[in-house]
């Protein structure tokens, strides 16, 4: 510790750190363009030269490290004098675009040229202008703007971990750009529109919207991911305008992924209901809510009466909140049936007893960083959760080693230690391989494992693969979406688990949806209602009721045709169900197709709720808007229904009384920890032949996001075409673009034909979440393929 | 005996001798006062809490719908509570505009009371006459602003623009034959200065018709004299200021005891009354326009012989100009960010006062160092003198409270602000 | 001596016959009044009345969307929406002014960074049903329209004093 003096007060600090750190903890306030506590410092802007005593000349605060005795003056007459000169050296080529700059009101370089510039400029010179670049379709360019901080710059180099931009020409001549002509493809690459300190980068779908001053935010939580990100709403007269990150440390630091950021655009899509709809001699009515209440509550208590409780099954999206999950599995027990859930890609549930209060991590978010290896199983955690992604490659960055167990040598913005690169169906051999390797060098190996992983031939790959992960020090294993959603999910659980136990490593599940964790805590789940109560005999999975042709369903917030694995049974078994209510904010036709009744429920701005996230961080908000038209909450349309139902203990407020009541029940229940897993039954051998390899693409992943125009455009959003490597379309003699037909069983595709090199040998990525992938069923099952 | 109890009257608030919407509860015995009990608040508009919630600027205009017929004179101790805060001082120039507004403000004010006080008290003639007068110096008020009332003229830093160099003129209609129009127009052949320095050589002569028509006027005496008295102790008791105090004897007057802008250069004298009731009052006003003509007299010469800055130079408070603004980077940021978010005050609190016609207008002023006050009370001098009401009416006729409240020159604006 | 004038003037209401010569005077005297509406009192190039939205001489609206005037109003009487037009430019596509609420200080022409939004001459307007008193952008700008020659001129005639 050492002894430093700024503006006549001492502080103690830590030897190394920069005079601007020191100043900004203890509230002093240095003007600064370049500085930003989460990039390197770059020292060139020179707004934040201070005078130091002794210095000969002012120094900058941010490159400056303390020493002891140091005597620092950051508003003295020199300091003012060499800010106010920076000011007017950085003004001079700055265009007379405020009017026009959606950036003013909020923009750095207004409030420090107030606050430490001249008040009339001396320069009369012509400016410069420099010509604006394309970067794609979320961030808006105003090169001549550009003060050149390159914070943008170092945000990509050293954030995201792809060099994005960087400064071309010297001097005057100096500019940011793309170093090919090319958009930013990037799924965190908004972060630069809070980065850039002037209008030079702004956000391209709020253009020209709104001033800042106009906006009101409330703080909410990203529904679209497990990481629960922080956000700010920003609404003017009852319209989402613009979502920003809301620093949390612990979860998302500064930063928000694009999903996050963008999503908003989906909102007030023109799919949006308005107003109640009913079915009635195959016509669509719009009806008021008593009315439509009615004709559901009727319907179901009919149905009921005639076939029992138990056959009606209920789908809720992975996005409700957790008062939603906890009144429709109320409302569904009550009704006597066990059939909820909201696993609408699982496929594999078969261990389900054995998981425990919720898949997710054992560890905090933050934590991530801090581990020496990390084990990837079956997860592009990059696009899944970019978030995780970001601390995995701050991890990689201090040292630790990555592996990873894909399906697609995937491009991560961190180098990996080793991968296995296999096919869907090799995916559990290879694991049991790699723990079979790990089994033997044990002291004491388990013997009934040992014998059941005999005949296991383990290949040079996954013994040299197994070596390295010996050197697990501290360390965890996540299972991606691949790892959950492969038809041998339980298997996969197993073995990551028992890889886990023996290389002293944490599993952490990064389960899909911003709720799956409030979803198991809720009991939005066949075999467990809330709080973790199992019940006598479990109900079905997602899956399970669709392939079991129930005569009612229950839709909460999900398109099956998009969200759900077996799409085409999905949907075959709600078109021949008798009664399908469907609460969704959304209509299309394909709704419309099987509904008998569709409810307008509001997106997560409308309501108030609850989202638990990872790692079982509950974190409530209330409504930011107005709900739109005659659309309202979820958890009030359910206490309704659930009231009209004549169902006793549905007499909630609010949605508070909801959580209260159920928080009271579950609290200091911990997540992420799966109870003894059992065996599985045989290892089937790997599947010859070219098998389907699915994927929800990033911006495809429900309903919200697929409405958000700019994240459709974005460059990074995959287009439905059939994606295979270069060897195998050799093979078939097919080119990039050709049409070709995939088959699985009885259904197929056309489609055309794209490359990607990083795909396995006999791999075929088909990308779930579109429309014209929704007729394939299984999501990794063998295919074939012919040109069309 | 039958229990006899006094005759409560409503009076107010629609009454057209209520000044606005005074509501007042009177409780008579026969046609004699034994309590008066006015009721306030019914053109409250929050305006200190409104004031709260925006930028300093922004609520100028507020400030000239207080004491509505006294505009510039609100927005002034406004402006100065601010500067004040700020530590900036107007230009000269500046701070002679002001005086000279202000005081144009307090001739506009008394010819409006001594029209309303003469009409409630039953003289019709004196009312079309003051009207006539104030024409004049609203067409003053519109050629600096472009308003003929709600000025906005002031700013923190001095005044929005300089005097005008030419005064619109009278275009020529039907009605008139063009010798007549240009007769019209003869007073605004020059600048706003020449066509005020005309109509302060007319304006004595006026003052004295309305003391012909008044102040000797049997029916005007028998209806003032003696109604209302104050006695100089009471009066300071009971928070007079302005023509009210002055009206009973007391010789105080901010523009002389803590002169503000540039009073203090300028020769004046102050008219005081002897009996405190409301004749005396009436006499103090009039001698006050007499004197404010005088005030504005010596500021036009000054104002002739030295043009200059209207406003301060300093761009972190008052907008630069126009041209600068639109081709100058610095200069438009300043603008937008003073358009927008206003200036920041350093944290303090302030009470800016200054003689307003209806006596001691003032401002205090709470910043916690923010780009809107923290806190803003406003001391309206009608609020007092409204509250002594019951005091000065008990013992009276009815007809004297109409008397007595139109002697107090009461504005519900200021009152209910 | 003086109490005998004094009683005289009492008798013969002396005070009153001068009031009356004085009155009497200006029964005969030149009306100061005008022929209201043939006749106008003279307007001030500052005149703050009816707001305008002015246009380029080449037909291109002037006003960008900046939100200064929105910004400044003290009486929140101005709403704006804006958008990019076609052509990538920064536009409005509501411009409202709720002149129930304007209280006309001017702040929003004082703003303007592009002369677009301006108070004119005109007072004498009306509204005739409800609602009327929300002036929308293509009202403002066809009151611009009408009146650029003398909004013009008046900008003109103020513009060394801003």
């Amino acid at each position: 510790m050492i002894e430093i003096e700024i503006d006549g007060k001492k502080f103690q600090v830590e030897p190394g750190k920069m005079i601007i750190e020191v100043a900004d903890d203890a509230g002093i306030r240095i003007p600064r363009f370049c500085y930003h506590k989460k990039l390197s410092i770059a020292a060139n802007c020179r707004m934040c030269l201070i005078e130091v005593e002794k210095a000969p000349k002012p120094l900058p605060a941010c490159a400056t490290p303390v020493s002891d005795g140091m005597v620092v003056h950051t508003h003295s007459a020199r300091a003012l004098d060499a800010q106010r000169s920076v000011m007017e050296f950085l003004l001079i080529n700055h265009p007379l675009d405020c009017p026009i700059c959606d950036q003013g009101g909020e923009c750095e370089l207004q409030d420090v040229a107030v606050g430490y510039g001249k008040d009339v400029s001396r320069y009369t010179e012509g400016k410069r202008s420099v010509k604006d670049k394309d970067i794609g379709s979320l961030v808006a360019t105003d090169m001549t703007r550009c003060i050149h901080c390159t914070r943008c710059v170092r945000f990509g180099d050293e954030v995201l971990g792809v060099p994005q931009l960087g400064t071309i020409g010297r001097g005057g001549k100096t500019e940011i750009a793309t170093y090919v002509e090319q958009s930013l493809d990037s799924v965190m690459s908004g972060n630069i529109i809070d980065l850039c300190p002037v209008g030079a980068l702004t956000s391209k779908p709020f253009r020209f919207q709104a001033r800042s001053w106009e906006m009101e935010q409330e703080t909410n939580y990203s529904p679209h991911d497990c990481v629960g990100s922080n956000l700010h709403i920003q609404q003017r007269r009852q319209k989402v305008l613009r979502v920003a990150p809301k620093e949390n440390e612990a979860i998302n630091e500064t930063w928000l992924s694009d999903r996050d950021r963008f999503s908003y655009l989906g909102l007030l899509h023109e799919d949006r209901l308005a107003e109640p709809l009913i079915k009635q001699n195959g016509e669509w009515k719009t009806v008021d809510w008593q009315f439509a209440l009615n004709v559901a509550a009727e319907g179901i208590r009919k149905l009921i009466d005639a076939q029992g409780g138990q056959k009606i099954g209920a789908i809720i999206s992975p996005n409700a909140t957790t008062e939603e999950m906890y009144l429709l599995q109320k409302m569904m027990r009550a009704l006597g049936s066990q059939n909820i859930d909201h696993r609408t890609r699982v496929t594999d549930v078969s261990d389900q007893k054995h998981i425990g209060a919720f898949p997710g991590m054992g560890f905090s978010i933050a934590s991530i960083e801090e581990q020496s290896s990390i084990l990837l199983i079956g997860s592009h955690v990059t696009h899944e959760q970019p978030i995780i992604g970001h601390r995995i490659r701050k991890a990689a960055l201090q040292g630790s080693s990555i592996f990873a167990i894909n399906l697609e040598n995937y491009q991560f913005p961190f180098d990996l230690s080793d991968k296995l690169i296999v096919k869907p169906s090799a995916l559990v051999w290879h694991l049991a391989s790699v723990a079979k390797v790990l089994l033997t060098k044990q002291t004491n190996p388990d013997s009934e494992l040992m014998a059941f992983l005999a005949d296991l031939h383990v290949s040079e790959e996954a013994n040299a693969f197994a070596d390295k992960l010996m050197q697990f020090d501290k360390g965890c294993i996540f299972l991606g979406e691949i790892a959950q959603n492969h038809p041998q999910a339980s298997a996969i659980r197993y073995f990551a688990e028992l890889i886990g136990k023996m290389t002293n490593a944490q599993v952490g599940t990064l389960t899909t949806g911003a709720n799956a964790a409030g979803a198991w805590l809720a009991g939005a789940v066949p075999h467990r209602s809330a709080a973790q109560k199992s019940v006598a005999s479990p109900g079905l999975s997602a899956k399970q009721m669709f392939d079991a042709k129930l005569p009612a369903y229950l839709l909460f917030n999900i398109e099956p045709e998009y969200d759900c694995t077996h799409a085409q049974t999905a949907i075959n078994a709600l078109k021949d169900a008798s009664l399908v209510v469907v609460m969704t904010p959304y209509v299309t036709e394909a709704i419309k197709e099987y509904a008998d009744v569709i409810l307008p429920i509001v997106p997560f701005t409308e309501t108030s709720g609850t989202y638990v996230n990872v790692e079982g961080k509950w974190q409530h908000f209330s409504g930011t808007v107005k709900p739109f038209g005659e659309a309202r909450p979820g958890w009030k349309v359910l206490r309704v229904l659930s009231n009209l139902l004549d169902l006793e203990n549905f007499e909630f407020e609010s949605s508070l009384d909801v959580l209260n009541t159920l928080k009271d029940s579950v609290d200091g229940i911990l997540g992420g920890h799966h109870n003894a897993l059992e065996l599985p039954s045989k290892m089937n051998l790997p599947h010859e032949g070219l098998e389907r390899i699915t994927q929800w693409p990033i911006y495809r992943t429900d309903n919200l996001v697929r409405r958000a125009y700019a994240l459709q455009e974005n460059i990074v959003n995959t287009i439905p075409q059939i994606y295979v490597n270069n060897a195998l379309a050799k093979k078939l003699a097919c080119a990039e673009g050709d049409l070709i037909v995939v088959s699985q069983g009885q259904a197929s595709v056309t489609l055309p034909l794209a490359i990607n090199d990083a795909l396995v040998d006999d791999g075929v990525y088909i990308p779930a979440g579109f429309q014209e992938t929704a007729t394939l069923n299984e999501l990794f099952s063998p295919v074939t393929i012919v040109r069309s | 005996m039958p229990d006899l109890k006094n005759l409560t009257l409503n009076f107010g608030p629609q009454h057209p001798a209520a000044h606005g919407v005074l509501r007042l509860i009177l409780e008579m015995n026969g046609e004699v006062i034994e309590r008066a009990d006015p009721h306030v608040g019914l053109l409250h508009r929050g305006t200190e809490k409104l004031a709260e919630t925006k930028p300093f600027n922004q609520s100028i205009g507020y400030m000239d719908r207080l004491d509505y017929v006294s505009m510039m004179c609100n927005e002034h101790a406004y402006v100065m509570a601010i500067e004040k805060l700020l530590g900036i001082t107007p230009p000269i120039r500046a701070q002679y505009i002001r005086v000279m507004f202000d005081e144009i403000t307090r001739i506009l004010n008394h010819l409006l009371w001594l029209g309303a006080h003469g009409l409630d008290i039953g003289a019709m003639t004196v009312f079309l006459y003051a009207f006539r007068e104030r024409e004049d110096l609203l067409d003053c008020y519109e050629a600096v602003s472009g308003a003929r009332m709600h000025a906005t003229y002031y700013r923190p830093g001095g005044v929005y623009r300089d005097l005008p160099n030419a005064m619109p003129q009278y275009a020529t209609s039907k009605w008139r034959s063009e010798k007549e129009t240009r007769k019209m127009n003869e007073s605004r052949e020059g600048s706003l200065l020449d066509f005020l320095e005309d109509f302060i050589s007319r304006f004595p002569g006026k003052v004295d018709e309305y003391e012909t028509l008044l102040t000797d006027n049997r029916i005007w005496k028998q209806r003032t004299v003696g109604i209302g008295v104050v006695s100089p102790e009471r009066a300071l008791a009971l928070g007079f200021t302005g023509p009210m105090l002055r009206g009973s004897g007391v010789a105080w007057d901010l523009r002389k005891k803590q002169p503000y802008e540039v009073y203090d250069k300028l020769d004046f004298d102050i008219p005081i009354g002897v009996n405190g009731d409301c004749y005396d009052r009436y006499l103090v006003r009039m001698e006050e326009m007499r004197q404010s003509n005088q005030i504005i007299k010596q500021c036009i010469s000054w104002l002739r012989a030295n043009p200059g800055e209207v406003l301060l130079a300093d761009h972190k408070v008052t907008p630069p100009s126009r041209e600068h603004m639109k081709d100058d980077m610095e200069s438009l940021i300043h603008h937008f960010k003073l358009y927008t978010e206003g200036y920041s005050v350093p944290a303090g609190e302030v009470y800016s006062a200054v003689e307003h016609p209806k006596g001691e207008f003032g401002i205090y002023l709470v910043s916690d160092g923010a780009n809107k006050p923290y806190r803003l009370k406003i001391r309206a001098p009608g609020f007092s003198h409204l509250a002594s009401l019951d005091e000065m009416s008990r013992g009276h006729m009815l007809a004297d409270v109409v008397a007595i409240l139109s002697s107090q020159d009461i504005v519900f604006g200021e009152i209910d602000r | 001596m003086k109490k005998i004038v004094q009683i005289i003037k009492s008798f013969t209401l002396w005070e009153l016959l001068i009031g009356m010569k004085l009155t009497g005077r200006y029964l005969f005297a030149k009306k100061v009044t005008l022929q209201f509406p043939e006749e106008k009192t003279p307007y001030s190039p500052r005149f703050r009345g009816l707001h305008a939205l002015r246009r380029y001489p080449n037909g291109e609206e002037r006003c960008i969307a900046c939100k200064l005037c929105e910004a400044v109003c003290p009486a929140l009487a101005i709403t704006i929406e804006a958008e990019p037009r076609e052509d990538g430019s920064r536009r409005t596509t509501r411009y409202d002014i709720d002149l129930f609420k304007c209280i006309y200080c001017g702040f929003c022409e004082e703003s303007c960074p592009v002369d677009s939004i301006v108070e004119t001459n005109m007072s004498l307007y009306h509204f005739e049903n409800r609602g009327e008193n929300i002036m929308t952008k293509p009202m403002l700008l066809a009151i611009g329209d009408k009146y650029e020659k003398e909004i013009a001129e008046s900008k003109r005639a103020d513009a060394p004093y801003r």
